[in-house]
């Protein structure tokens, strides 16, 4: 039998002493990670910001102390233990096989570890889903390779940049019009998919002026790389004149007085808040050519179950699946030009809004009156 | 010489003559050991494509504005450098190399239960390698490994090839595990209970189990996304009535899985190195033999932790996000026992040792930023980002890779009946360790900061450090060179490596270097578990090679 090796004296040389190193440096690097405020390397710009960030802190903490201790003792053992030269390489090591109570502790110590991460983790969590949003909701929409930005009292999208006032909780639901996108701001610690036919929801309260970036994270094509927008924070006062002079420089909306919340058919196909506007008055013989240069490569002029990629559109008045499935309007002419300029994500399908159609305000009113004459 | 007789006194007997022309042993193969070497040198092959893909990555990624390829070229680069290195690397290797070659060793079978499945299974990957590398040629898929519709959708046609190989590569994971499930239930040799099987082959039943089942979920959504690209079967485009998360569901209950088929081996590798180097048994066999499976289980039920931020009910993300917690606990249980193990050891650097402890020191890392990721609100920042991409090499090269490059010092002598030159092999060690850190590393700044994946440019502020990331993979991409140096020294001019050159007790060491035909002309019994140095050895009967306890071993 070849000699064993065994320790001089108990648990070995050096052990202790570097369990107090090891220690010391735990102590250390929890203390200094404690001190030091992330805010310096990324500005947190909102809220939940300061959240994650402290959930971050104490993950690395704890990660960071593990880290240290099994590194550390990596090192310690294969050192305290090589074998040396002149040794006699067939004496073995310590024949053990385990140590109850150790062996215990390696359960337990990652057990209470992970508990407590849990119980801290599910408490950010929760304080997340208590965030307010209530003062303004603001509509985000990834396209290939843009986002674009629909304000309750704008008609138009704004495009790339998101306003937002300082202290004011806000609701940001996200959605895409093609493929998935990601928004990300990085100074707010928060992000979302934006999946098309899906709208996810972010609430956060700017607390820091200042202009920061918001990043696709999800790969959405050959320009992904370059589809950055950015988040304009700043105080109510300069916010509201920014909304005005956009409301302004858009003009009035011409066919219907507001647009209601295009993502808001996606999650409530009954909440679409009514377009009721007097329709312009618009020809359905030049609507017929618009239909056929612009629409009719996705509807056909049938019934609603007719479908190209959306569905047929013969019968939008009388049909009872259609449009009031869509928009949770009773079918009406306004409600169709309302479509025409909001476009529509939501269980049907998804259809470009007005600016991605490339029609004008003059094609929606006569597409209008021509989809309004088919159902006669 | 074993002759088959035309009745069988006993099941010693029972010995096929070994095929004499070239195709029947070489290429067409039924021998496992044979096989585990053509999964090894098609991996291999495959390693180097890939990995000159990723050098491609990181030369664009020098310059803000990269530049050095086109846009769409740079994101056919990475989607394909991700799926080969998971596909047609890390998974064949472990699995149809390693657990070819060794497990049927280690359990003192002759061969697999299917040897006809087996080889069935190996003559997919080079169909799949061919397939999804010729995918250049008419646009190799640019949506990452993961595919996601509906932007998979409007993929380059590579992405139906694509499809294809991955499919390919599945079935034959698939089928393997089959046959590596049925191998070790059936067929280890007398009195080798399930607890006297070596860690090794604990593992490769876990990994067997999760390839088996999880793999099919794989299989499904990938015939899916073919149909809807090539017929146009609406199953993921919204705008048809499809659905994208259903993919990312579907996705990620095979992929999340399949971490574990890539590090699980890995972890097996080590527990069998680090006895035979520290010259006593593993710290808690018991703990670590039932961790691979406990991992395995909750490995199951963790896979919409990569969906935190597509789009849930916010209440669904708790109960994933506490059981990915919980996976840490039986990983920890392992990496403590692996350090207890080093205690009281006798501990020789081998170039296989050095790798085995490089991959607790990076795995453990990778692991603990794998809880940052967990933790739902963090993840809100860190989800779909640079420090993503350094979690999951730490993982996956700091783990898988690590474990693969230890396996391969160790087991190379037992495979070719020659040695490496240690002094090589070393060096190796610390140009890969070195070089690695230094790639990897920084991208958890680059992540937090704000840069995401998957992009050609980048913001200026993140240079420096993907400069050093890249000047860290050039070291890496050289480093790969020594072991391949290695391999050519050692087949031409490496001394004769003796049945057991590094004092090792598993069964495989007890037959000669490479281990003949058929492995056992008679099969051994086992009385305990092989990890006891300086008791007798736990085996009767057989025609084993003891080792002479005087021996030298190899690299003193």
């Amino acid at each position: 039998m070849a000699k064993q090796f065994a320790p001089k004296k108990g648990i070995g040389p050096g052990f202790w002493p570097v369990t107090v190193l090891l220690t010391a440096l735990s102590v250390a690097w929890v203390v200094w990670l404690g001190r030091t405020d992330f805010a310096t390397f990324l500005p947190e710009a909102a809220v939940p910001a300061d959240q994650i960030d402290s959930l971050f802190k104490m993950l690395a903490q704890m990660g960071g102390v593990v880290f240290i201790f099994v590194f550390g003792f990596l090192i310690y053992l294969s050192f305290a233990y090589r074998v040396r030269s002149g040794d006699d390489v067939h004496a073995i090591g310590v024949q053990m096989h385990d140590a109850p109570s150790l062996e215990l502790g390696f359960w337990i110590v990652p057990t209470i570890m992970v508990c407590f991460i849990s119980w801290v983790s599910v408490q950010i969590w929760y304080g997340l889903q208590q965030s307010p949003g209530n003062a303004l909701t603001v509509e985000a929409v990834g396209h290939q390779f843009f986002y674009d930005f629909r304000y309750p009292t704008l008609w138009k999208p704004v495009s790339q940049e998101l306003h937002l006032p300082l202290n004011e909780p806000v609701t940001v639901k996200v959605t895409s019009s093609d493929v998935i996108h990601g928004f990300w701001a990085p100074e707010i610690r928060l992000k979302a998919d934006m999946v098309p036919g899906l709208v996810n929801t972010l609430r956060f309260t700017p607390t820091r002026p200042g202009t920061y970036r918001i990043v696709c994270t999800e790969f959405c094509g050959v320009a992904h790389g370059s589809m950055i927008g950015k988040i304009v924070i700043e105080p109510k006062a300069t916010f509201k004149s920014w909304l005005a002079a956009q409301a302004h420089a858009e003009g009035p909306a011409p066919v219907v007085a507001a647009a209601a919340p295009m993502v808001a058919n996606a999650t409530h196909p009954g909440g679409g808040s009514a377009a009721v506007a007097p329709v312009a008055q618009g020809d359905a013989t030049a609507g017929k050519v618009v239909f056929a240069a612009h629409c009719s490569s996705c509807h056909s002029v049938g019934g609603f179950d007719e479908k190209l990629v959306g569905p047929g559109l013969g019968h939008l008045l009388n049909d009872p699946a259609h449009p009031a499935l869509v928009t949770g309007e009773k079918a009406s002419a306004a409600a169709i030009a309302h479509i025409l300029h909001t476009g529509y994500t939501g269980p049907i399908g998804m259809m470009p809004n007005q600016q991605q159609n490339a029609i004008s305000e003059a094609d929606i009113a006569n597409l209008t009156a021509y989809l309004v004459s088919l159902s006669k | 010489m074993a002759v088959a007789a035309p009745a069988h006194a006993n099941y010693h007997d029972h010995i096929h003559p070994e095929p004499t022309n070239f195709v029947q042993k070489y290429i067409f193969s039924l021998d496992h050991k044979i096989i585990g070497i053509q999964y090894f040198i098609t991996t291999f092959i495959f390693y180097c494509i890939a990995g000159l893909l990723a050098e491609v990555i990181r030369v664009q990624l020098l310059h803000p504005t990269g530049g050095f390829v086109s846009n769409e070229v740079y994101n056919q680069v990475y989607s394909v450098h991700g799926s080969a290195m998971v596909w047609l690397v890390i998974i064949p290797m472990l699995t149809g190399g390693f657990g070819n070659f060794v497990m049927p060793l280690m359990i003192g079978a002759r061969d697999v239960a299917f040897p006809w499945l087996n080889m069935a299974s190996f003559w997919m990957f080079p169909v799949a390698g061919a397939l999804l590398f010729s995918s250049f040629l008419v646009g190799a898929p640019e949506a990452g490994w993961t595919e996601y519709p509906p932007i998979s959708l409007q993929g380059p046609p590579g992405t139906s090839l694509w499809c294809m190989a991955i499919f390919l590569v599945g079935v034959s994971s698939t089928l393997t595990g089959i046959n590596f499930l049925v191998t070790i239930m059936k067929m280890r040799a007398p009195g080798m209970t399930l607890t006297r099987m070596p860690l090794f082959v604990w593992a490769q039943l876990a990994t067997a189990m999760l390839s088996m089942v999880a793999t099919t979920a794989l299989a499904g959504a990938l015939l899916a996304l073919f149909l809807e690209r090539t017929f146009g079967v609406p199953f993921y485009d919204p705008s048809k009535g499809g659905s994208p998360l259903l993919w990312q569901h579907m996705f990620w209950f095979y992929s999340h899985p399949a971490v574990y088929i890539m590090i699980l081996p890995a972890f097996g590798i080590v527990s069998e190195i680090l006895p035979t180097f520290t010259r006593k048994p593993l710290f808690g066999y018991k703990a670590v033999a039932f961790s691979s499976v406990g991992i395995a289980l909750v490995g199951f039920m963790v896979w919409a932790h990569h969906m935190f931020t597509s789009g849930m009910v916010p209440w669904l993300t708790l109960p994933f996000m506490i059981l990915t917690f919980f996976v840490a606990v039986p990983t920890g249980v392992k990496v403590l026992a692996w350090i207890a193990t080093l205690w009281g050891g006798r501990i020789r650097f081998t170039a296989a040792m050095l790798f085995s402890l490089g991959l607790i020191a990076t795995f453990t890392l990778g692991g603990i930023t794998g809880v940052f990721l967990a933790a739902v609100p963090a993840d809100l920042h860190e989800h779909g980002t640079y420090f993503v991409v350094a979690h999951f090499h730490y993982v996956l090269f700091g783990g898988s890779v690590f474990g693969i490059f230890a396996g391969m010092y160790f087991w190379w002598p037992k495979m070719t009946g020659k040695l490496m030159s240690e002094r090589l092999a070393v060096a190796h060690f610390w140009a890969t360790f070195i070089g690695f850190n230094l790639t990897f590393f920084p991208m958890h700044w680059l992540g937090l900061m704000g840069m995401p994946r998957r992009v050609p440019i980048y913001d200026q502020q993140f240079q420096s450090l993907n400069v050093l990331a890249s000047i860290g993979s050039f070291i890496l991409a050289l480093s790969t060179l020594l072991f391949f140096a290695n391999v050519a020294y050692s087949l031409t001019k490496g001394k004769k490596a003796s049945s057991d050159p590094w004092g090792a007790r598993t069964l495989e060491w007890m037959i000669s270097s490479p281990p003949p035909y058929y492995n056992f002309k008679k099969i051994p019994s086992v009385l305990a578990l092989p990890y006891d140095f300086g008791e007798p050895l736990p085996y009767v009967g057989g025609d084993l090679i003891r080792p002479n306890p005087q021996s030298k071993f190899a690299g003193e």
